[in-house]
């Protein structure tokens, strides 16, 4: 291994790979970089790090920031009242709780449509970055952000629940509906993406640099 | 190759970590990067058990029966999340609808009865081959399952149409909400370590082999 002498008291320098499903420490010393092995108490194939874990994060990364313009300028909802059709984008929908006094739940939807993603896009991105250019500075701070990624991943998930739960309940014909629009589409796929990107990152490699 | 039982390695960072006991309730945090290491959860495969038998008997009227009906004008609307799922089906957003459906109606039930029927195995000590895939199905599936958002966006779409319309509460109100916190009481009962270290015991004793027929 190459970068032995960078990193001296890890697994991968000991020879020894941590199963990613169960966490066995699993001894493999004559076995080749890219060997298929299985985890021998789970059986799951085992590495010293995911395979291609950059070009798979960078490429679903990419993805997700350019599904992230036609999820907010494409509406996301039509509500339909007394035969007039409105349709509103994410930002019109929380702009619309700000103008009614609800700054709380206008507050809720702001964080998980608009800031999770971005925050999630640029996190990777600088974390993405900071693996290729070799930046040694503020790892644990990286790792601690990589985490807060995958944990709030899915709150961005919450907009489409609302808009399901509002298209079934409020419709009453031609009196008033709520409809999704095409963005809801792009959103879905921006969640999709952004949480596969961060399954596929392997967070060992901030520290192997 | 030879398992080395005396260490660990940190997931986050994959720094060698010798193993170390903890006391019940103490978490252990990797030195390098602070990811969280262990936990040790007394009775974690009873408490699963049970928790798990609790959230599946739950989770049918929880689906299926209305969550709210509203009242406006003479009017009124029930729906339930199953409903919610079909309005984008016909509305031709299927796309949204699968992963709707996967998340907050398929992957939750998964994971109860992956979770489930993994407990019940070790605690009737019975290993079949399968089981190690059960449990890593059940991690791998555990993020995709996201009943506690949903439950979210009930409460926010609640505030939302009050204005307009009178909202009743209904069955299915109060089995999801019963459905979340199963959901996330079996998580926090959940010791993987020692659910592996149970699997890896019943796979190395030949006589637990004998007891499925070979």
């Amino acid at each position: 291994m190459a970068n032995k002498s960078a990193s001296r008291d890890t697994a991968m320098a000991a020879g020894l790979m941590r199963c990613h499903d169960c966490g066995k420490l699993v001894r493999a010393d004559n076995a080749p970089q890219d060997a298929l092995l299985a985890c021998p108490r789970c059986d799951a194939s085992i590495h010293y790090r995911k395979f291609d874990a950059i070009p798979r994060s960078w490429a679903l990364i990419i993805t997700a920031a350019i599904l992230l313009f036609p999820a907010n300028l494409l509406p996301i909802m039509r509500v339909d009242f007394l035969g007039s059709q409105k349709y509103s984008t994410i930002m019109d929908g929380i702009l619309y709780f700000f103008h009614s006094g609800e700054y709380g739940i206008g507050l809720i939807i702001f964080i998980a449509s608009i800031l999770v993603p971005l925050f999630k896009i640029i996190g990777m991105t600088l974390i993405l970055l900071s693996i290729r250019f070799k930046w040694k500075t503020w790892l644990r701070h990286k790792a601690v952000m990589f985490r807060f990624i995958q944990f709030v991943g899915r709150w961005s998930m919450l907009d489409i629940f609302i808009i399901a739960l509002m298209s079934s309940l409020v419709d009453f014909g031609t009196f008033t509906s709520t409809q999704a629009g095409p963005a809801a589409t792009y959103l879905t796929a921006v969640v999709i993406c952004s949480m596969f990107a961060a399954i596929t990152f392997d967070s060992r490699l901030l520290w192997d640099a | 190759m030879i398992p080395s039982p005396a260490f660990t390695a940190c997931p986050g960072c994959d720094l060698l970590l010798q193993k170390v006991e903890v006391p019940a309730g103490k978490k252990t945090y990797c030195p390098r990067c602070q990811t969280p290491l262990y936990q040790q959860k007394t009775n974690s495969v009873t408490k699963v058990l049970a928790i798990t038998i609790c959230g599946l008997l739950a989770y049918t009227p929880a689906i299926f029966a209305p969550l709210l009906t509203l009242d406006t004008m003479g009017m009124s609307q029930s729906g339930s999340i199953f409903d919610a799922f079909l309005n984008f089906y016909h509305h031709q957003y299927y796309f949204v609808a699968v992963m709707v459906f996967l998340t907050s109606i398929f992957f939750p039930l998964l994971k109860l009865s992956l979770l489930f029927s993994v407990a019940l195995q070790i605690k009737l000590r019975i290993y079949t081959p399968t089981l190690p895939y059960l449990l890593r199905m059940a991690h791998h599936f555990d993020e995709w399952s996201m009943p506690e958002i949903y439950l979210i966006a009930i409460l926010v779409t609640i505030i939302k149409i009050s204005r307009q319309a009178s909202i009743h509460y209904d069955l299915g109100f109060f089995c999801f909400l019963f459905l979340v916190l199963t959901t996330i009481a079996s998580a926090a009962a959940l010791d993987s370590r020692t659910f592996w270290r149970d699997i890896e015991k019943m796979k190395s004793l030949p006589l637990e082999n004998l007891s499925h027929g070979q």
